[in-house]
C-alpha cells in the first residue's frame, strides 16, 4: 500500500477518540451490544494497526453487517423509525472503523461524523447538547486535519490547536450564516417515534394521573411577561377542559359532540388593557396551549375554542413559542346556552349514589348556587381531608370511596369530586387541567412551570357570573397555591421522591439554586433566540434593522457580510506570504519578463536569467541581441557588482530602461 | 593560454575516451578543482574506472586503484609497520591512498570500519597509522564508485558520510551515436590505451584554485542561495534539508562552475547546474513524498525563484 494512503497514528487515535464521543450521547437510546460493538471496533482497529490482527475479510463484514441488522431487527422490532435509523447508522459508523484501510475510507468516517453529531438534534436541542455538539465537531475536525498531516506519527495536540483555530475562524461565518441565510423549509421530514410518546397533561383525566405526572421534574413551558408578574396564586394555566364525565375518565369535548352552532366561539371585546406575555413550550405532541384565563392571540396557527382556550393545528412535535394577551378578570360566557347547561351538568346515572345524595342535601341547605359551593368548600376544610402525592387506588363509585372513606388525595381527586358534587346539585361545572404557579426565575424574570405543577380545578357557572374558577385543593391545602407543590407535601416527603438527582430537590443550597436558574436563563435566551430564531422572526429582525427588504438587497447584505467576516481571515493569510517589496532593478527585470510573456515567452519557475534569454532568443530571433544584452546587464547589476562603478551602474540601468521602451515598442509592433 | 582553454581542452582529452559525457566530465573537473572528492554512483560498466583513469591522465597525477571488497581492512588502505630484520626496526609500507588519485572502487562492498578509515583520510588529507601522522599528497582526490545501494551485498554508506563526497555523480547510458562510435573503435585498444596527454599541470591546477576564491558571490545570489537553504529545511517534502555544510558546498562548486565559465562573478545558472551533483546526495525525502535526492533538486529549483519574491 502507497504510504500517501496509509492513516496516520495520529489521526487514527483521533478518530477513534471522536468515534465514542459522538456515540456517547446516543447512549441511554442505544441497546447495550451496541456499546460492545464500539468497544470491539476500537480494540480490532488499533490491533490492526500495531500488526497483530489483520483487516477483516469479505465473508467476516458480510456476517458482521447481516448480525446488526438483525440485532437491531430484534432490539427495536422494526427497522423502521428514528430510533432504529439512528442506531443502525451508529453501528454502521463503528464498523466502518474496522475496515479503515485508507485515507478514502476516513473521509467517509468522518463526513459521516459530521452526520451524527447532527442526528443527535433530532433528540435534543439543549443548549448543552449543541455546546457538546461543538466539542465533537471540534474532535472531528482534529482527526481530519491530523489526516493531512502524515509527518505527525505520534497522537499530539497540535492537530487540535490547528482544528481549534480553524473553526474560530469560521465562527463569524457561522454567526452570518445563521442570522442571515434564508431559513428553506425542510426537505423531507424525519418521522418522530418514540417510546415515551406523549407528554404533559393528556386529554382524559383519571384518579391519579396529575399526581403521577407530578413525578417528573422536567420543564413543560417558560413565559416571559411583559409587565408585572402576577403573583402565583393567580398563574392558573389553563390547557384542557373536560366536560364530559365517561367510564370514570374526565374527557375533553370532540369536535362532534358539540352541537353544530356551538362549535365557534363568541369573542368577548373587554377594554382593559391585557396581561401580555410569551411562551416557549417544550414538545408535548399535542395540540393544546396553556395560557391565563380568557386568552387570545393574533399568531397564525393558534384557534380559540369554545372554551376559551387556545389551541395549536399542529401536534407540537418541537418546541414552540407564542404570544398571547390574557384578561383574568373577563367573565366567560355570562349567558349559558341550552346544549351548553345540559352538557355541563351531564353525569353517569347509577354512579357515586352517596355523593349525589350528599351534593342534593347540602343544595338544599344553602341559600343559592354561591352558598352551596362555599358550603362544599368548608366541608373540605372542616372535615379531615388530606392533600398527598400517593392516593390510594379507588375503585368502583370511586367518589363515594374518596369522600367517606379514604378522605386522601391529589388535586385531581378533590376536583373530581367537586364537580361531580356540583353536577350532583343542578350546578353548571368542569375540571380545568392544566398548571398551577411556577417558579420564578429572578435572573430573567421569566416563569418555569415544570411538569410536577401540573394541577386540576374546577370552574363552576353562576348566574350574573359567568364561569367562576373554584380550586378545592386551595380549600385542603392553602400551600400548593401559595407556594407550591414542594411546600404542600414538605411532611409528606414524596417531593420528586423519584428522581434523587434532581437539581430542583436542592433549592435549599443557595450556590447550586443560583446556578441552576442562571443556566435556565441560559436556557431561555437560547430558546427564543437561537432555536425560536425561524423564517418569520428572521425577516422580522432583520426588517427592523435594515427597514424594507427585497431579494437583491438580502441578497447583498448576506454576501456583504460573508465578506466583512473573512476579510479577516484573507488579510492575515495574505500578510503571512506578503508580498515584499522589491529593488527597482528586480521590478524592471519582471516588467522585461511581463513582455517577453507577451510575445509569447514565459519564464517558468525557478528560471536563472540567463537560461531564459537564451530560450527567450530561440524563441525570438529577431530580437535575440536585444534580450541577450538586457539580460546581461541585469546580471552585472544583480551578480557582478562588486566590479562596478557607480556611474557605470547608472549608465546600465539607464540602457536597461531604453531597452525595455525599445522592448515595448517591439511588441506593439509585433 | 588561457585558463579556459586548458581547461577546455582537458575535457575534450577525457571525451576522448568516455565519449558523449562531457556534462558529467566538467563536473567531476570542477569537483576536482573545488578541492572535494567525488562519487559516482551507477552500475557495472558504465565506465566509472574509466572516467577516473582518464581524469588522472589529463591532470598528470599518479594513481591508484583499490577495489574494495568485504574482507577488505584499513591497513590495506592506509598502510603498515614491517618489522625489519636488517636493521632491527619497523619501517613504513605507505599504502595505496599514498597518490594523487585514489580509485575506491565498489565503496559500498567493504564495511563500515574500512570505509570511515578512507573518510577519515579525505577529511584530514592526511593519515596517521601507529600514532604517527603522516602527510598525503597534494593535490589528492578520491573517486570513489559505488553500485546501487539495492543490489544485495553492499554496506550502504550513511548520510553522514554521504555528505564527505562534494559531489555524487551519475554516468547514465551513453548517447546511442557515441555508444556506436565506441563500437567502431579498433578492437583490442583498450581505453587506457589511447594514451591520454597531460593537459593541466599542478602549477595550472594551482591557479585555477586561487581564482575560484577570488571568484564574486553578490548579495543576491547569496539571497538566492540562503532561500534555496532554508526552503530544504521548511517545506514538508524535506525530511533532511541542506546543512551548511551543503550551502558551503553548493556556493564552493557555484564558483568553481564560474571560473570554469571563465567569468568573475557567480551567477543563479552556476549554482542551477551543479545543484543536481551538490545537492541531490544530501537530501533525504520525507517518507510520505514519492521522489528521490534528484526530484527534491528539483522541486527545489522550481519552487523557489531566482529573483527575490
Amino acid at each position: 500500500m502507497n504510504s500517501q494512503q496509509q492513516i496516520p497514528r495520529n489521526a487514527l487515535v483521533w478518530m477513534i477518540i471522536s468515534l465514542f464521543t459522538l456515540a456517547a450521547p446516543h447512549v441511554s437510546r442505544l441497546p447495550l451490544w451496541v456499546l460492545a460493538v464500539y468497544g470491539v471496533a476500537a480494540l480490532w482497529r488499533s490491533m490492526v494497526y500495531r500488526g497483530l490482527w489483520s483487516f477483516p475479510g469479505r465473508l467476516a463484514k458480510l456476517a458482521l453487517i447481516l448480525c446488526a441488522c438483525a440485532g437491531i431487527y430484534a432490539s427495536y422490532g422494526s427497522m423502521q423509525g428514528l430510533e432504529p435509523t439512528v442506531a443502525l447508522l451508529l453501528t454502521a459508523f463503528a464498523l466502518k472503523l474496522i475496515e479503515l484501510a485508507r485515507r478514502k475510507d476516513a473521509y467517509v468516517l468522518l463526513f459521516l461524523g459530521y452526520f451524527i453529531c447532527i442526528s443527535e438534534f433530532l433528540f435534543s436541542q439543549e443548549l448543552l447538547i449543541v455546546l457538546y455538539s461543538v466539542l465533537n465537531i471540534t474532535l472531528i475536525t482534529t482527526a481530519l486535519v491530523a489526516l493531512h498531516q502524515p509527518a505527525q506519527h505520534r497522537f499530539n495536540g497540535g492537530s487540535l490547536r490547528l482544528a481549534a483555530v480553524m473553526l474560530t475562524q469560521a465562527f463569524p461565518l457561522m454567526l452570518v450564516l445563521f442570522f442571515l441565510f434564508p431559513r428553506i423549509g425542510p426537505l423531507w421530514s424525519v418521522p418522530i417515534k418514540r417510546h415515551t410518546a406523549k407528554t404533559g397533561v393528556s386529554d382524559a383525566m383519571q384518579p391519579g394521573d396529575i399526581s403521577h405526572l407530578s413525578q417528573s421534574d422536567e420543564v413543560a413551558f417558560r413565559v416571559k411577561f411583559q409587565g408585572e408578574i402576577p403573583p402565583r396564586s393567580k398563574l392558573y394555566w389553563r390547557g384542557l377542559v373536560f366536560s364530559r364525565l365517561t367510564d370514570g375518565a374526565w374527557r375533553r369535548l370532540k369536535n362532534h359532540e358539540m352541537a353544530s352552532n356551538e362549535r365557534w366561539p363568541t369573542p368577548i371585546t373587554i377594554d382593559d388593557e391585557p396581561l401580555r406575555y410569551s411562551v416557549i413550550i417544550n414538545p408535548t405532541q399535542q395540540h393544546w396551549l396553556y395560557s391565563l384565563r380568557y386568552a387570545e392571540s393574533e399568531q397564525a396557527g393558534i384557534k380559540a375554542t369554545t372554551d376559551y382556550l387556545l389551541y395549536s393545528s399542529v401536534a407540537l412535535e418541537e418546541q414552540y413559542r407564542y404570544r398571547a394577551h390574557s384578561w383574568p378578570d373577563a367573565a366567560l360566557e355570562p349567558k349559558l346556552s341550552d346544549w351548553r347547561r345540559r352538557t355541563e351538568l351531564q353525569l353517569p346515572k347509577a354512579s357515586n349514589p352517596r355523593t349525589r345524595q350528599l351534593a342534593r342535601d347540602m343544595r338544599a341547605a344553602s341559600a343559592s348556587d354561591g352558598a352551596f359551593v362555599a358550603a362544599v368548600l368548608a366541608m373540605f376544610t372542616r372535615q379531615p381531608f388530606v392533600y398527598t402525592l400517593q392516593p390510594p387506588r379507588l375503585g368502583s363509585d370511586p367518589m363515594d370511596r374518596f369522600l367517606f372513606q379514604t378522605r386522601r388525595g391529589f388535586c385531581e381527586h378533590y376536583a373530581y369530586a367537586f364537580a361531580v358534587m356540583m353536577r350532583a346539585a343542578d350546578v353548571p361545572a368542569r375540571v380545568v387541567a392544566g398548571y398551577q404557579g411556577g417558579e420564578i426565575n429572578p435572573v430573567n424574570r421569566t416563569v418555569i412551570v415544570h411538569q410536577f405543577d401540573a394541577h386540576a380545578w374546577v370552574e363552576v357557572w353562576l348566574s350574573g357570573r359567568g364561569w367562576v374558577r373554584v380550586d378545592p385543593t386551595a380549600a385542603v391545602s392553602p400551600q400548593r397555591i401559595e407556594l407550591g407543590l414542594e411546600q404542600a407535601v414538605a411532611t409528606e416527603g414524596s417531593f420528586l421522591a423519584d428522581s434523587p438527582l434532581s437539581p430542583l430537590r436542592y433549592r435549599s443550597i443557595s450556590w447550586l439554586n443560583s446556578v441552576r436558574l442562571r443556566y435556565d436563563a441560559l436556557t431561555y435566551q437560547w430558546q427564543n433566540w437561537v432555536m425560536g430564531f425561524n423564517s418569520d422572526q428572521q425577516y422580522r429582525v432583520l426588517q427592523e434593522l435594515l427597514g424594507q427588504l427585497d431579494t437583491s438587497k438580502f441578497i447583498l447584505i448576506l454576501l456583504g457580510s460573508g465578506t466583512l467576516v473573512l476579510l479577516p481571515v484573507a488579510g492575515s493569510l495574505l500578510a503571512r506570504n506578503r508580498i515584499r517589496t522589491l529593488s527597482p532593478l528586480d521590478q524592471a527585470y519582471l516588467t522585461f519578463c511581463d513582455r517577453l510573456s507577451r510575445l509569447g515567452v514565459m519564464r517558468s519557475p525557478g528560471e536563472g536569467p540567463a537560461a531564459f534569454a537564451e530560450r527567450a532568443a530561440q524563441a525570438l530571433p529577431q530580437w535575440a541581441p536585444l534580450l541577450q544584452r538586457l539580460t546581461e546587464i541585469y546580471c552585472d547589476l544583480t551578480y557582478a557588482d562588486a566590479d562596478l562603478s557607480v556611474t557605470r551602474r547608472a549608465q546600465l540601468k539607464q540602457e536597461f530602461k531604453l531597452g525595455l521602451r525599445r522592448l515595448k515598442r517591439a511588441r506593439q509592433a509585433h | 593560454m588561457r585558463l579556459q582553454d586548458v581547461i577546455d581542452n582537458a575535457v575534450t582529452e577525457v571525451g576522448r575516451v568516455l565519449l558523449g559525457k562531457e556534462p558529467q566530465i566538467r563536473l567531476a573537473l570542477c569537483c576536482l578543482f573545488a578541492r572535494g572528492h567525488l562519487l559516482i554512483e551507477d552500475l557495472p560498466g558504465m565506465g566509472k574506472t574509466t572516467l577516473s583513469h582518464a581524469l588522472a591522465d589529463v591532470l598528470g597525477l599518479s594513481y591508484k586503484r583499490v577495489q574494495f571488497t568485504s574482507d577488505l581492512l584499513p591497513a590495506d588502505i592506509l598502510g603498515v609497520s614491517v618489522y625489519n630484520r636488517n636493521d632491527a626496526s619497523f619501517s613504513f609500507h605507505p599504502g595505496p591512498i599514498f597518490t594523487h588519485v585514489l580509485l575506491a572502487d565498489e565503496i559500498n562492498r567493504t564495511t563500515p570500519r574500512t570505509q570511515s578509515a578512507l573518510l577519515e583520510a579525505m577529511a584530514e588529507g592526511q593519515v596517521t597509522v601507529e600514532g604517527e601522522t603522516r602527510q598525503l599528497p597534494e593535490p589528492f582526490f578520491v573517486i570513489a564508485t559505488q553500485n546501487p545501494i539495492h543490489q544485495s551485498g553492499t554496506y550502504p554508506l550513511p548520510e553522514s558520510q554521504l555528505d564527505r563526497f562534494l559531489m555524487r555523480l551519475e554516468l547514465g547510458y551513453p548517447h546511442p551515436q557515441a555508444e556506436r562510435e565506441m563500437l567502431l573503435r579498433q578492437p583490442g585498444v583498450s581505453s587506457q590505451g589511447l594514451g591520454l596527454q597531460q593537459c593541466i599541470d599542478l602549477e595550472q591546477l594551482q591557479i585555477i584554485r586561487t581564482a575560484v576564491t577570488a571568484v564574486h558571490a553578490s548579495d543576491n545570489l547569496l539571497d538566492y542561495l540562503q532561500r534555496l537553504v532554508a526552503y530544504s529545511r521548511q517545506a514538508s517534502e524535506f525530511a533532511v534539508g541542506l546543512s551548511p555544510r551543503g550551502a558551503l558546498a553548493l556556493l564552493g562548486c557555484a564558483r568553481t562552475w564560474a571560473v570554469m565559465d571563465s567569468r568573475s562573478h557567480v551567477v543563479p545558472e552556476d549554482l542551477q547546474v551543479i545543484m543536481p551533483a551538490v545537492a541531490a546526495h544530501r537530501l533525504v525525502p520525507n517518507g510520505d513524498y514519492a521522489g528521490d535526492g534528484q526530484a527534491l533538486v528539483a522541486l527545489l529549483q522550481r519552487n523557489v525563484d531566482v529573483i527575490k519574491p
